[in-house]
C-alpha cells in the first residue's frame, strides 16, 4: 500500500528461504511471507523481521493460519493510525466550530479547542462522525468493566493458565506451557485497575504469614505506623485523610499478628480482608500514598523516570493518588523500594508477553536482586504479569507450609556432603561394605557390591539419610546412564537408552526434539546437499521395531509416524514378501 | 465502616470549620451519606442575596468514590444544568478525576468559588455560557431574575422550589452532560 518496501524485503526473505532449499519448510512458509508483505502491505522494517520469528516458531507448531491473523494485526494498528491522524489537521478547525456550536463537550481540551488547533491528535473527528464520536466517548466514560470473581482468588492450580492460551497466539501457547513446571499455582486477582497494587499488597501479608514470625509482623506494624508521619511530612498529606486507611493496614496486621500461630486461619484473616472492599480500598490506598510519598522524598532518584511533564507532585497525584489506575513500572519500584526492601521481601515478575523466547522471562525488584541465586535473597513474591494485569504466582518447590527447621536440613545436607567426600575417599583404598552403600545410595551411584545378595538394601540405620538426599541437590551428582561405571544388570533396564554394542551411531542428543533448531548452516547447499541432518539410517526390521531407531518410535529424532493405508495393500507395490508370495501361488 | 468514620470526620470538620455563607445539616439523622447544605449567594456574585440549597450525596464507596453534588435550588449558571436535576460541573468531582484524599470541605468551598467564577469553558449549559462570554450584561439580569424568582425565602430540597423543568423555563440550549 504506502510503503512497498517491507514487500519486497518480505519476499526477499522468503526467496532467501528457497534458493537454499530448506525441505518441506519453505513450501508451508513462502505462502504466510507472501501473505504478510502484498496482502496487508508491510508495516515497516521491524515488523518484518519480527514476521519472520514468528513464522519459524508457528511451523513448529503447525499454525500457520494463526500466524497469519497475528501478523495482520500487526501490520493493521499503524495502517489505521496513520490514516486517521491524515484526516485530522484537515478537518480540525471545521470540527471545532461545529464542536461547539452544536455539542458541548465536558471534556475541557475539545471546549477550549482553539488553544489545541496545532496538535492534530485532538481534533482528530471527523465532523459527520462527531456524534458519533460523542456518543461513543460518552460510553466509554460511562464504561464499567465486568468483574467477576473475588478480588483475590483462591489459590489455584497454574494449569488453567495453560488451558486458558491453548488457542492464543504460538508464543503464548509455548510460554504457558511450560509455565506450571515453573510457578505450580497461581492467585487470580480481579482486574479492576488496582491488581498491581492487590497483588503487591496481598504478596506482602502472605509473606509475613508464611514467614511465621510474630516478632517480624509486629516490627513491620511499627514501621508502618511510624510511616504515618512520613506519608504527612514528605507526601504532604493531612492525617485527617489517610488515618483511617493507615488504620485498615495497621490492624490487618495486629489480626495476623494474632493468629500468626496458625497458618490457615491467618491465611483466612488476610483473604477475608483482601475480599472485603471497605478494608481493601483502605488498605491499597494506603500502599499508594506510601509510594506517592517515597516519589516526593526521593525525587532526585525518579524524577528522570516520568515521562510526561507533570513532574513529581503531577505524577503522584494524577497517577499513583488516583484510585483504580493501573500501578506502572515506577509505581512498582516505589512501593518496592518503600514496602518491601526495608524487610528484604524481594518481588520477581514474570512477564507473559509476545516477546521471543520459551519461557516468560523474568525481572526482580529492588534491582539488585537480579543475577543473584534465590538462597542469598529474602523472600520471594512471585507476580505474573500479562499486559495490563498482575496475578501471583507460587513457584512450584514451595510446599504451603514452610519446612519446620530449614536450617536443621540445611546443616545435614552439608554433613551428607562431608560423609560422600570421606566414603568416595574410603571408597578407593576399600572400606566396609556399608560405608559404600551410604555413599552409593545417597549418590545414586550404581554400586558394584549390590549385585552380591545381602547387599543389595541399605541398612534401615541409613534411611533417614537417603531420604533427606532425595529432592536435594545432592543428586545433581547421578551420573549419566552412558558411564563406563555400569555395570551389567543395570545395563539391562536402560539398555533402550544407551545401546553401546550396536555398530551405529548413538541417538541424537535431545535438543534435536525441537525440530526447528538448524543453525544457519543448515542452509548452506553443501550442508543441505550431502543431506547429514537427515542421515539417521532407517530401521523398520522386527528387530528395531520398538526402538528409537525406528522412525516409527516417538524418541527419534526424525519421528515419522507410520499410517495405515489400506489402499496402500490393495492399489500399490505392496510389500515384496507378502505380495509376491501370493501372487506366486494364486 | 471505614467509610462511615471517614465520613463523620468529615461532616465534623466541615460543619466547624464551614465555608462562609454555608451551614451544613444531615438529610435525616440516621443516614450520614445524604447532607443537606445551604449556601448563600456569595456576596461579590450576581447570585447574592439569594439562598441555594445543596445536597452532597457520598456513595457506599465513599472516599474511593466521588460524591455527588447537586443543587436543589433552580440557579442560572454555565456549569449548572438548568433543570430540576441541578447537576454540577465540578472537575474535582469528575469520577476520574476525584482523589480519596480530597476533603468534601474543599468540594463545597469548590461549589461557592464556582459561583463567584462560573466557568464557561468548561460548560454544562453552553447558551448560558456563550451568554456569559458574549453579552455579560444579559447574563447578571438573567442570574438576578431567578434568585428573585427561585432563590428567596426558604431552601427546600424536596424539589419545590426549583420551578418547572427546562423546557418550560425557555432558552434552555443543548447540553451535554459531565
Amino acid at each position: 500500500m504506502y510503503q512497498p518496501e517491507p514487500t519486497a524485503y518480505l519476499q526477499v526473505s522468503a526467496g532467501y528461504g528457497i534458493a537454499h532449499g530448506l525441505p518441506e519448510f519453505t513450501f508451508e512458509e513462502t505462502p504466510l511471507g507472501l501473505n504478510g508483505g502484498g496482502g496487508v502491505g508491510g508495516g515497516g522494517g521491524s515488523n518484518g523481521g519480527y514476521g519472520g520469528g514468528l513464522g519459524t516458531a508457528g511451523a513448529s507448531l503447525g499454525g500457520i493460519g494463526g500466524i497469519g491473523g497475528a501478523g495482520s494485526l500487526i501490520y493493521t494498528s499503524p495502517i489505521f493510525s496513520a490514516s486517521s491522524s491524515a484526516v485530522g489537521p484537515a478537518s480540525g478547525p471545521f470540527q471545532f466550530h461545529h464542536n461547539t456550536s452544536n455539542t458541548t463537550s465536558s471534556n475541557a481540551s475539545a471546549a477550549s479547542s482553539p488553544h489545541h488547533q496545532r496538535s492534530p491528535h485532538s481534533v482528530k473527528m471527523e465532523p459527520s462522525l462527531s456524534n458519533d464520536l460523542a456518543a461513543e466517548e460518552a460510553a466509554a466514560r460511562e464504561y464499567q468493566p465486568r468483574l467477576e470473581g473475588p478480588l483475590v482468588g483462591k489459590r489455584t492450580s497454574s494449569t488453567v493458565i495453560t488451558e486458558e492460551y491453548a488457542k492464543a497466539d504460538p508464543i503464548y501457547v509455548q510460554k504457558t506451557i511450560v509455565l506450571p513446571q515453573t510457578y505450580s499455582h497461581y492467585r487470580p486477582i480481579q482486574g479492576d485497575g488496582n491488581c498491581g497494587w492487590r497483588a503487591i499488597g496481598f504478596g506482602y501479608f502472605e509473606t509475613l504469614v508464611n514467614g511465621g514470625s510474630k516478632a517480624q509482623v509486629d516490627s513491620e506494624k511499627q514501621r508502618l505506623e511510624s510511616l504515618n508521619s512520613y506519608i504527612e511530612n514528605v507526601g504532604g498529606l493531612s492525617p485527617f485523610v489517610f488515618q483511617d486507611m493507615a488504620e485498615e493496614t495497621i490492624e490487618l496486621l495486629q489480626r495476623i499478628s494474632n493468629t500468626i500461630g496458625d497458618r490457615a486461619q491467618a491465611m483466612a484473616e488476610l483473604e477475608g480482608s483482601f475480599n472485603n472492599p471497605d478494608i481493601a480500598n483502605s488498605i491499597l490506598y494506603h500502599l499508594r500514598l506510601l509510594a506517592s510519598s517515597w516519589l516526593k522524598g526521593n525525587p532526585d532518584n525518579f524524577s528522570a523516570f516520568i515521562t510526561s511533564d507533570i513532574g513529581v507532585s503531577g505524577y503522584s497525584t494524577d497517577v499513583i493518588e488516583r484510585p483504580n489506575v493501573e500501578i506502572d513500572n515506577l509505581g512498582l519500584v516505589l512501593l518496592v523500594n518503600v514496602l518491601l526492601k526495608p524487610i528484604g521481601f524481594v518481588l520477581e515478575v514474570a512477564y507473559l508477553d509476545r516477546s521471543i523466547g520459551s519461557q516468560v522471562n523474568t525481572y526482580r525488584f529492588p534491582e539488585e536482586a537480579n543475577g543473584q541465586h534465590p538462597s542469598t535473597l529474602g523472600p520471594i513474591i512471585h507476580l505474573l504479569y500479562r499486559p495490563d494485569h498482575y496475578d501471583i504466582l507460587y513457584p512450584a518447590e514451595v510446599n504451603l507450609t514452610p519446612p519446620p527447621q530449614p536450617q536443621v536440613t540445611m546443616q545435614q545436607e552439608v554433613n551428607l556432603q562431608v560423609h560422600r567426600a570421606s566414603f568416595s575417599h574410603n571408597y578407593e583404598i576399600g572400606n566396609t561394605p556399608i560405608a559404600l552403600h551410604s555413599f552409593a545410595a545417597a549418590d545414586m551411584h550404581p554400586n558394584p557390591l549390590a549385585l552380591i545378595p545381602g547387599f543389595d538394601t541399605p541398612p534401615p540405620s541409613l534411611n533417614p539419610i537417603i531420604t533427606l538426599a532425595t529432592g536435594s541437590p545432592i543428586t545433581s551428582y547421578s551420573p549419566s546412564p552412558a558411564s563406563p561405571w555400569m555395570p551389567t544388570p543395570f545395563a539391562e533396564t536402560a539398555q533402550q537408552e544407551s545401546p553401546t554394542s550396536l555398530p551405529i551411531r548413538p541417538q541424537a542428543p535431545a535438543q534435536q526434539n525441537h525440530p526447528l533448531r538448524f543453525s544457519e548452516y543448515c542452509q548452506l547447499p553443501e550442508y543441505v546437499g550431502n543431506d547429514t541432518w537427515r542421515g539417521e539410517p532407517v530401521f523398520q526390521t522386527s528387530t528395531f521395531k520398538n526402538s528409537h531407531f525406528n522412525v516409527a518410535h516417538y524418541n527419534n529424532p526424525n519421528f515419522q509416524p507410520e499410517e495405515y493405508r489400506p489402499e496402500a495393500d490393495d492399489y500399490h507395490d505392496p510389500p515384496p514378501r507378502a505380495g509376491s508370495k501370493k501372487r506366486g501361488s494364486v | 465502616m471505614a467509610s462511615q468514620k471517614r465520613i463523620a470526620k468529615e461532616f465534623a470538620d466541615c460543619t466547624n470549620n464551614a465555608p462562609a455563607g454555608m451551614s451544613i445539616a444531615l438529610a435525616n439523622d440516621s443516614d450520614v451519606h445524604k447532607w443537606h447544605v445551604t449556601l448563600d449567594g456569595p456576596a461579590e456574585s450576581v447570585y447574592s442575596g439569594g439562598k441555594f440549597g445543596l445536597v452532597v450525596t457520598l456513595p457506599p464507596e465513599y472516599p474511593f468514590k466521588a460524591p455527588v453534588v447537586t443543587f436543589a435550588t433552580r440557579i442560572y449558571h454555565p456549569n449548572v444544568t438548568n433543570d430540576n436535576v441541578g447537576s454540577i460541573c465540578l472537575g474535582l468531582l469528575k469520577p476520574e478525576n476525584w482523589k480519596p484524599a480530597s476533603k468534601l470541605l474543599g468540594v463545597l468551598e469548590a461549589v461557592r468559588l464556582l459561583l463567584v467564577e462560573p466557568q464557561p469553558d468548561d460548560p454544562l449549559e453552553s447558551r448560558i455560557a456563550d451568554e456569559y462570554r458574549r453579552d455579560r450584561a444579559e447574563f447578571d439580569k438573567n442570574a438576578r431574575a431567578y434568585v428573585q424568582r427561585y432563590a428567596k425565602g426558604l431552601v427546600k430540597f424536596d424539589g419545590t422550589n426549583v420551578g418547572p423543568d427546562a423546557g418550560a423555563a425557555g432558552g434552555s440550549g443543548k447540553r451535554s452532560t459531565g
